[in-house]
């Protein structure tokens, strides 16, 4: 180990007389704070970082070219593993290109009700890195806190869906099944269940004086980077990037929830440090409960009616190409589908939203301790498999 | 007590109760940590193993005991396989120069206060040697956190220390307890503040643990550690909290004196010490159950601007109150 | 002395988490106040793999993974344990025909226990963990491991050797 080869010569060369060879030092692919397979080639001083580099791969696992030979309907299936903790939003998106391309109406209370799975799915994203992030700074329980919490959503979108993690309720043209019975009113509850218990686990998170000595003015992302590397998400938006798809570009219900009236708003902050990042995540939370909120409510009112729509047995989607982009929990997802006629696709891209965030990295952890690095390391908020694909 | 049987006998005698204690209340803190960390949590902890869950530390135990004992090839191989027990003996030598009542001290010498902060600044050699020896970059970069870490809260511990004893006039800790009076816990509270802080720091535990931080640098020193050798560092962490508990009994919440019965001799007096290193203890759990860790500048920042400025002041408020009530 | 021997392995289980996936989170899931494994004395908190017994592997294992698996199991110090969590893990699952996806990670350690499910729910990590600890308070000290361990002391273990070489481009004409 080249830690034995820290040669400590007093000459000419070096600060005060010493000169110190760099270490360098392997972080990942399987270390505690990576939650993932994420690897960071990190030189440094000391405890200094001179350099940092990632390197991604760990995780690919070759979707982008399974679709090539799967289904419209099979697709499904990967694009809501690539980034496991986004499933729902994943999925929708892969509907809605197809469906842009099928030039498909797709019933209304299938709209809205993915709508109110998207949202229930970001918050389940969000809590989450509330509880993973404290984790990586030394504060175990805000972990447990937010398990519970994410118990809570996961029970409804599992008594709809059936899965837990991985829903595969949408298919193109609708949803998988009509909402059982009384499921509204217990969305509601659990709605109104996290958000009374919210607080306890946002005191001990935001609240936590070591917690905000940690990340505050730590890790501090301006606008010009985040614009040249195409961050996206909540982390641009804690750097003050005003962008969110769901306003800017509205799918789904999104136009109507954030149009004038409706309880939608893009939740920004301008400090840019990990801890505006974990901040922007926390209002996000509220702001999606809120949306689910209006979603069942809307719902109500719809009425029964149809949920999905017909499809013949062989779905052929017509030649083309589309691109489509939707505001998943962690950023920016585009699904670029090129088409020629067939059953399958001939390429479907996807942009990732993790992608773009964790080369950031490079520039951000130069000059910083070990320490700091797993600071802005978890507040970078990504999916390994979303980087990889 | 012990004192009409022979030399020998009674040296023995003490000595496996020295040992006894040291190998039992290690292990009914970390359950203690195991179950009040899990209702903290919302958890039960530990349940299977023994009844509701109490042989769990025995079966970690047993596990370790079978455990392959494992030489990284790149490790300086007699340093390495020092260290636990360079880390593990001082606690043990420590913990018998504490009386946990008046008369129930294994080793009574004069100046115990000081022989206990002494020995038990040797444990960070432990470390230091682990952190060496392993020969892992993780290993190095915990180890000389540790070095840091240990060397500046060293000097407000023994100065928030070195007040007790001005005050009492003595280096035994017997003869502390003597002297303590309940409005010490006010006289002697800043003093009391910072030995507390720079215990946890002592020990390495959050929200000072930033030596063995497994999200930065995967378990520090004990990276490479396995098996037996492993659960000795384990034992010394917890020998350690059970040294500094009874060590903050003794020095700033009266020991073995209750608030009524104030003889103090039997076994009355040795609850009332357990108790109350108890309560400390689980103050040190509690942290780590609340709190995340410090970086390893602020760390430092906080033992040189204020614990030690504290600590000073605190000297001189002790001097102050003993020229004035002397 | 053969039942302590094989009790004090039985509930003490530190579990290293070889999390790379989906079903990483649902192991975390499995850890949780609700399903709580700490329970079943398996103990979450080792750090890397020196001071764990039984390893979890959830998620899909990539081919430049491998490497990195069989060498963090070779630094696990006897007796150890794994258990494959999840359809990736037991034989590559919805990604069974990926160019760059190892087909289960039976291919690269022994695997003691096979969860299956895509992702499996932390219940039926539960059950694994219980099937687990019947198969050790079964064993004999010191002689279990010897069952499996041959069959793959001679694997390929570098990452130059688990690597395929590059495909060569068709031949054009």
């Amino acid at each position: 180990m080249s830690s034995r080869d820290v040669d400590v010569t007093l000459g000419a060369a070096g600060v005060g007389g010493l000169s110190t060879t760099e270490m360098v030092l392997n972080i990942g692919p399987q270390h505690p704070a990576t939650h993932g397979v994420l690897r960071l080639r990190i030189t440094a001083d000391g405890e200094r970082i001179t350099a940092a580099e990632p390197v991604i791969g760990y995780m690919h696992r070759g979707a982008e070219k399974l679709f090539e030979v799967r289904d419209y309907r099979q697709i499904m299936v990967l694009a809501n593993r690539h980034d496991w903790l986004s499933a729902f939003n994943n999925e929708v998106g892969v509907a809605l290109t197809v469906e842009h391309l099928l030039e498909m109406e797709v019933p209304e209370r299938a709209t809205w009700a993915r709508t109110l799975l998207c949202e229930l799915g970001r918050v389940l994203n969000h809590l989450m890195f509330l509880g993973s992030y404290p984790h990586e700074l030394g504060a175990i329980t805000p972990m447990f806190y937010s398990f519970r919490e994410r118990e809570e959503i996961q029970a409804v979108m599992e008594e709809y869906s059936g899965g837990r993690m991985h829903f595969m309720a949408t298919r193109v043209g609708g949803l998988l099944h009509d909402l059982p019975e009384g499921w509204l009113d217990r969305v509601d509850a659990a709605v109104s269940t996290v958000r009374s218990r919210l607080p306890d686990l946002t005191g001990l998170v935001l609240g936590n004086e070591i917690l905000q000595g940690r990340t505050r003015g730590i890790g501090v992302l301006d606008l010009d980077t985040v614009l040249a590397y195409g961050v996206s998400g909540p982390i641009a938006r804690a750097s003050g990037l005003d962008v969110d798809l769901r306003r800017d570009e509205p799918y789904l219900a999104y136009g109507e929830l954030f149009g004038e009236d409706g309880p939608g708003r893009v939740v920004t902050r301008e400090a840019g440090d990990c801890y505006a990042r974990l901040d922007v995540l926390v209002e996000q939370i509220q702001v999606s409960l809120d949306l689910v909120e209006a979603c069942t409510a809307r719902l109500r009112d719809l009425g029964p009616g149809p949920i999905s729509s017909r499809l013949p047995k062989k779905l052929k989607v017509p030649a083309g190409e589309h691109y489509c982009a939707s505001e998943n929990p962690l950023g920016l997802n585009g699904y670029y589908l090129v088409s020629r006629g067939d059953t399958v696709p001939h390429r479907l891209k996807l942009r990732s939203a993790s992608f773009n965030n964790v080369q950031v990295l490079r520039e951000m952890l130069p000059g910083t301790v070990v320490a700091d690095m797993v600071a802005i390391l978890g507040s970078m908020f990504f999916v390994v498999g979303d980087i990889d694909k | 007590m012990l004192a009409e049987l022979p030399w020998a006998l009674e040296a023995g005698l003490k000595a496996a109760c020295v040992l006894a204690a040291f190998l039992t209340l290690p292990l009914a803190l970390g359950q203690l940590e195991h179950k009040l960390m899990g209702h903290m949590q919302g958890r039960l902890g530990p349940m299977e193993a023994g009844p509701h869950g109490l042989g769990q530390l025995v079966a970690d135990g047993i596990k370790f005991a079978q455990k392959e004992d494992v030489t990284p090839a790149a490790a300086d191989r007699p340093v390495f396989r020092l260290a636990p027990a360079v880390a593990l003996v001082p606690y043990l030598v420590a913990l018998s120069a504490i009386p946990v009542a008046a008369t129930w001290v294994a080793v009574d010498v004069p100046a115990s206060l000081l022989l206990v902060l002494a020995v038990t600044s040797v444990g960070v050699i432990g470390t230091l040697m682990a952190g060496w020896g392993s020969g892992n970059k993780y290993s190095l970069l915990g180890g000389l956190r540790a070095g840091a870490q240990l060397v500046s809260y060293e000097l407000p511990l023994v100065l928030a220390a070195a007040s007790v004893a001005m005050a009492a006039g003595t280096l035994s800790l017997t003869g502390i307890v003597q002297e303590w009076s309940w409005w010490w816990l006010v006289w002697q509270a800043p003093a009391a503040a910072v030995f507390l802080a720079a215990s946890v720091a002592e020990l390495q535990r959050t929200p000072f643990d930033a030596p063995v931080a497994d999200s930065e640098i995967v378990f520090g020193p004990l990276t490479e550690y396995t098996g037996l050798r492993f659960a000795f560092f384990l034992l010394a962490e917890y020998a350690g909290m059970v040294l500094m508990a009874l060590l903050f009994t003794v020095l700033f919440l009266g020991g073995w004196r209750g608030p009524w019965d104030d003889a103090g001799g039997g076994v009355v007096g040795v609850l009332w010490t357990l108790l109350k290193a108890t309560a400390v203890a689980v103050g040190f759990l509690w942290l780590r159950v609340a709190w995340p860790r410090v970086r390893e500048d602020q760390l430092q920042r906080f033992a040189w601007l204020v614990l030690l400025p504290l600590a000073l002041v605190q000297l001189a408020i002790t001097g102050a109150g003993v020229v004035v009530l002397g | 002395m053969q039942v302590v021997l094989n009790w004090g392995r039985r509930y003490s289980l530190w579990v290293f988490n070889f999390g790379l996936a989906c079903c990483a989170i649902e192991f975390i899931s499995a850890s949780m106040a609700r399903h709580d494994f700490i329970r079943l004395g398996v103990i979450p908190f080792a750090p890397g793999p020196r001071q764990s017994d039984l390893m979890v592997v959830s998620g899909t294992v990539t081919d430049k993974m491998a490497p990195a698996i069989r060498r963090l199991y070779d630094q696990m110090p006897e007796p150890k344990y794994v258990i494959s969590f999840g359809a990736c893990s037991n034989s590559g699952g919805p990604y069974w025909d990926s160019y760059c996806v190892t087909k289960g990670v039976d291919q690269l350690i022994p695997v003691d226990v096979y969860v299956p499910g895509c992702p499996p729910r932390p219940e039926a990590l539960l059950h694994g963990i219980v099937t687990l600890q019947e198969q050790i308070a079964a064993e004999t000290p010191g002689q279990a491991r010897s069952r499996s361990g041959s069959r793959y002391a001679d694997r390929p273990v570098t990452a130059g050797e688990v690597t395929r070489d590059l495909v060569a481009p068709p031949a054009q004409d």
